[in-house]
């Protein structure tokens, strides 16, 4: 049920649940408990029908309500094809102050959905984002990482967010009570059929890059192995220093 | 390398699956072995901020049904609890009290006592701000339930207390953060050859007049939490606080004993399971006469004996949890999805009885094997070995009912009342 | 492409001041698009007071055969050039060479006309600069509106961006509005045919680095990538060279930017050289003696001219800023020489050393990983082995 400031919404992936997401969420549910409105917490991902384990947990850790998007006209999806599925979920679910979505995901690691999403949302985006300060009808502040230190900025909502845990972020682990009540929240399965447009626009065919090989990355030849006394290790290291011009 | 894993989640639901991550994902935090070993060696009483660490977590007492604070698991469920919370603290330590006292007895005392005692001390325990435990060995016995000395009189709406009550868990605790006992007193005429009949069951503050705590024991083992005890002198207690009926105390007591029993058996198997791989680990890496441990027959062997053991344990504990929760279905006390079959409550016992005396049995020889595999090693208290043998051994040897006494159980329900050795 | 809800518009006109190619016009009191020159920069959407106004993003269908040029967008900061200009430019240029295409670089910035010179220097043919007062510190929105633009008009066939905070910002936002067809990350470039066309390969690694795919574009242009800094060869800088600076007007307006800076907070420049330009990095993990060891390897990477560097679990406890930090979560670098003590060599921390051209690793553990990607391995305590190394270090270079 949509409430007064609208629905925050987080982005997941499949099966297990990836750190930069998990942290985003608990960006969500730190924000939700902080603020005085009803929030809801939208848990959202796109994946095989196993994704539903990792919303689960999504759920136990304190999303209101999630809905996998799975069909197998969604697979094989680039970044593009994947901000496209993603957005009309977004549209389909409703009013949305914040979507919450991890910086990167630990397979792809491309870090583009966010701001390819927000591109097909029409709203601004902040990436590298550590902390989510404050936030309200109109407005959130964030800090996030920039090249040089960190930045801390004012954004009109709504806005995505693409968020990166810093060191020693330690997430919340979901308690046995939370897990049962996790139980009896709404989760539902949409397919593209429940998102409009033709097939083509999605997955592998909605693609705009292609993979056209992968292999293992060539092995670097051995190296040299000593187990000796310092004096006669550093001796042939410094061999080595020699033998190779280094110094 | 890879840690060893021993474990199949396959059979788990996906709640139980998320509660184990979460569990286990705490105990790398909070409780990983070596803390186990440093708590073991600095003695109880029980770290407090883990009391209220595992209360947070939700794993105390979460049978009791929702409406009245707990969680309405089912004893599936909380023997899965049992489980990782053994594997966790090989020294059994922390299942022995918050899993077979609290979780246990405490579900028991919940279904006996009256509002009060359930507001003013279950549902606190259950948030881990206080200690709730069972009070029933004396000097005079502790396997011979039946011949207990302490006494109850009537006095006005108050029952008057005395005697003293030996080896109970977590006093030292309960009089750190606050709590109570279930204490078993004779309310009458001792019945000649029905010594058992006239026990009633009260609950007893601890912060009570009268009740002094007695020094704590010097344990072989499992040291983190205190095993004590206290004499009462002319306690009093409010009729209200009477556990169920007069001269029921017996038949709660041994509906208590089985709840216990079977989180042991449940932890014991998650002990056995964390011995067995921290000792894979080893036998693995290390190497002697140019080959590594594991490879050896005699040592191979004997791991993978232990570990047939083990899983078949696990089974005997899961047919255990599901009689469980057919009998409480029964009884109407939660909602359960519906069993086939339902067992009488002497089955059950004979099936608790066999985990009860069987799996920390198994823990302990895995303990013993593992010891051997590892020779000097083992024997030290940089490994968990010594501190797991030490610790489950308290359970083989009377904590909840020694081995023996299990066993005369099972002959009565397999041989027939007949031969039973004494009454 | 845009749609403008005419039922929600108000006729405010505040959407017009923002196009950068003055596509809307007002006409019977609402505001219109028209289509044939919209570029699809977005620009216009943020300044909407009530919404009126919907990005209709499509994947480019590009012909090929109407774009030409290898991009570059050169980074700028506090009046100096960053280096992923000079690195992708160096690439470029075997890019261009290949393709028989001119290499540019795009500055965008407030005041920074002058470093075009020293990316002519780099090697850039030409230059396009777009100098405005909004564009001093970087913005999503503005920049982003000016490179759509200059990409509109120009039509370049390739274009490429550092892997830096900025770049993964900016060049996701740029795709996204123009339906481009990106790569993230990549750690090599080249150029390839399929179906008798001339197109850019993308190579990068996946799966934490495990698995390495090649990736092209074929329908979208320009082609985009992003690539990982520190991995291209600048050109040997050349004062002499030639090239032609390019000023160009973009029409950017403060109404299409949502976001404020309210505070930079930039880390200390301690004097130090970063992590990421030394040539030499002292590496200390958990296993390097703390306080101690680490006085040691910053003695060592003194000596040898060089900084220090550390891994994950030494940020998380303290001991060293996240600048540091070197490995997937921390920076990715490629150093001459790497010297790396005391930590077991994870695949995140592989990952971010693996450019190195000399690795050497000492670690107490003989089976440590590290030592599958070190050219030369100490098995031994590193506290026993650095006071050493530095005085035969010393000996030999004073």
């Amino acid at each position: 049920m949509d409430e007064e400031t609208g629905t925050i919404i987080r982005e997941g992936v499949p099966s297990v649940l990836n750190a930069f997401d998990e942290f985003a969420l608990n960006l969500a549910v730190e924000l939700k408990n902080e603020v005085e409105e009803d929030v809801e917490i939208v848990a959202l991902s796109m994946g095989p029908p196993q994704a539903k384990e990792a919303l689960n947990k999504c759920l136990a850790i304190g999303a209101d309500r999630a809905v996998l998007l799975t069909d197998m006209v969604f697979a094989g999806a680039d970044t593009w094809a994947t901000s496209v599925t993603l957005s009309r979920a977004i549209k389909n679910i409703g009013k949305t102050d914040i979507v919450f979505m991890g910086q990167e995901a630990s397979d792809g690691n491309t870090a583009q959905v966010g701001p390819e999403v927000a591109a097909h949302m029409g709203i601004p985006q902040l990436t590298f984002v550590t902390e989510v300060e404050s936030v309200n009808n109109s407005h959130v502040v964030a800090k996030k990482e920039t090249d040089e230190g960190f930045v801390r900025i004012k954004c009109e909502t709504p806005v995505m967010i693409a968020c990166m845990p810093t060191p020693g972020f330690e997430p919340r682990i979901p308690n046995i009570r939370e897990i049962m009540k996790a139980k009896k929240k709404e989760y539902q399965e949409w397919s593209h059929e429940d998102l409009g447009g033709d097939p083509s626009e999605y997955g592998l065919d909605g693609s705009e890059s292609v993979v056209i090989k992968t292999y293992s990355p060539p092995p670097k030849g051995e190296g040299i192995i000593v187990d000796d006394e310092p004096e006669v290790a550093v001796k042939k290291l410094m061999d080595f220093f020699e033998d190779e011009g280094i110094l | 390398m890879a840690r060893t894993k021993l474990s199949d989640d396959r059979d788990l639901t996906e709640e139980q699956r998320l509660f184990k991550e979460s569990l286990l994902e705490w105990a790398e935090r909070n409780m990983p072995l070596d803390r186990v070993i440093k708590m073991n060696r600095e003695g109880h009483p029980y770290p407090r901020e883990l009391i209220k660490g595992l209360a947070d977590l939700g794993v105390i007492m979460g049978t009791v049904p929702e409406e009245r604070g707990g969680m309405g698991l089912t004893w599936k469920d909380q023997a899965l609890i049992a489980e990782i919370i053994g594997y966790i603290d090989p020294s059994i330590a922390t299942a022995a009290g918050f899993m077979a006292v609290e979780t246990g007895w405490g579900f028991t005392i919940d279904r006996h006592a009256n509002d009060e005692i359930r507001k003013k001390y279950v549902q606190p325990a259950i948030r881990g701000d206080k200690f709730i435990g069972i009070a029933t060995t004396e000097p005079g016995g502790g396997s011979d339930v039946a011949n207990f000395k302490c006494t109850g009189e009537k006095d006005g709406d108050e029952w008057v207390l005395n005697g003293e009550k030996t080896f109970i868990s977590g006093v030292e605790e309960a009089k750190q953060i606050g709590g109570g006992y279930w204490v078993n007193v004779r309310t009458g005429e001792k019945v000649p050859g029905a010594a058992h009949k006239n026990m009633t069951a009260f609950f007893v503050p601890i912060d009570s007049e009268g009740l002094t705590p007695t020094e704590p024991y010097d344990d072989a083992g499992r040291n983190s939490i205190s095993t004590g005890g206290f004499i009462m002198e002319d306690v009093r207690v409010p009729e209200e606080y009477m556990l169920g009926e007069k001269d029921k105390g017996f038949y709660y007591t041994m509906e208590g004993f089985d709840n216990a029993r079977i989180l042991i058996g449940a932890s014991a198997v998650g002990v056995t399971r964390r011995i067995l791989e921290e000792a894979a680990d080893y036998i693995k890496e290390r190497e002697v006469f140019g080959s590594p441990l594991a490879k050896y027959e005699g040592i191979q062997f004997e791991f993978v004996e232990r570990y047939t053991e083990m899983e078949a344990s696990r089974l005997m504990v899961n047919k255990v949890a599901d009689m469980q929760d057919t009998r409480y279905d029964e009884e109407g006390w939660a909602e359960r999805s519906g069993k086939a079959k339902t067992y009488s409550p002497t089955e059950i016992a004979k099936w608790i009885s066999m985990i009860k005396y069987k799996v920390p049995h198994l823990a302990k020889d895995t303990a013993d094997d593992a010891m051997h595999w590892l020779g000097a090693a083992g024997y030290s208290s940089e490994y968990i070995f010594e501190t797991a043998w030490r610790g489950v051994m308290s359970y083989c040897v009377g904590a909840e009912g020694g081995a023996n006494i299990q066993k005369i159980v099972i002959g009565r329900e397999t041989l027939g009342k007949d031969y039973v050795p004494y009454k | 492409m845009i749609e403008i809800h005419e039922d929600k518009c108000i006729g405010c006109e505040k959407c017009l001041k923002t196009c950068p190619v003055d596509a809307l016009k007002m006409k019977e009191g609402v505001a219109k698009v028209d289509e044939g020159l919209c570029i699809s920069c977005s620009a216009c959407i943020p300044a909407c007071p009530v919404d009126a106004i919907e990005p209709i993003l499509k994947a480019s269908k590009a012909a090929s055969a109407d774009y030409s040029g290898v991009w570059v967008f050169a980074e700028q900061h506090d009046d100096r050039c960053r280096p992923t200009g000079p690195e992708l430019l160096g690439k470029g240029r075997e890019l261009a060479d290949e393709l028989g295409e001119e290499l540019c670089a795009v500055l965008l910035g407030s005041d920074v006309g002058k470093l075009s010179d020293e990316l002519i220097a780099y090697g850039a043919e030409k230059v396009y600069v777009v100098d405005d007062k909004i564009l001093e510190n970087y913005t999503t929105e503005a920049y982003t509106t000016a490179l759509v633009t200059l990409i509109s008009k120009y039509k370049p066939s390739v274009f490429i961006f550092g892997a830096t905070h900025l770049g993964r910002d900016l060049a996701p936002s740029v795709a996204g509005r123009m339906g481009l067809g990106l790569t993230a990350d990549c750690t090599g470039l080249s150029i390839t045919e399929v179906e008798d066309v001339k197109v850019l390969l993308q190579t990068r690694p996946a799966f934490g680095g495990n698995v390495m795919a090649d990736i092209v574009c074929p329908n979208t242009r320009p082609q985009m990538a992003t690539v990982r800094p520190h991995v291209m060869q600048p050109l040997e800088p050349d004062p002499e060279r030639d090239g032609e600076v390019i000023q160009e007007h973009v029409k950017i307006s403060p109404e299409s930017i949502k976001t404020e800076i309210l505070e930079i907070m930039e880390h200390e420049d301690s004097g130090e050289i970063s992590v990421e330009e030394a040539d030499v990095v002292v590496t200390g993990g958990r296993g390097a003696g703390g306080e101690e060891g680490f006085k040691m390897l910053r003695e060592l990477a003194k000596a040898l001219g060089g900084t220090v560097g550390c891994s994950r679990p030494i940020v998380e406890e303290g001991m060293m800023s996240k600048s540091h930090q070197v490995g997937q979560s921390g920076k990715t670098i490629s150093p001459e020489l790497y010297i790396v003590c005391g930590v077991s060599g994870a695949v995140q921390h592989r990952v971010g050393v693996r450019g190195s051209k000399y690795i050497i690793a000492i670690n107490k553990d003989p089976k440590a990983p590290i030592f599958d990607m070190a050219d030369f391995g100490i098995v031994g305590d590193a506290s026993k082995m650095i006071p050493m190394l530095i005085e035969k270090v010393k000996e030999k270079t004073c």
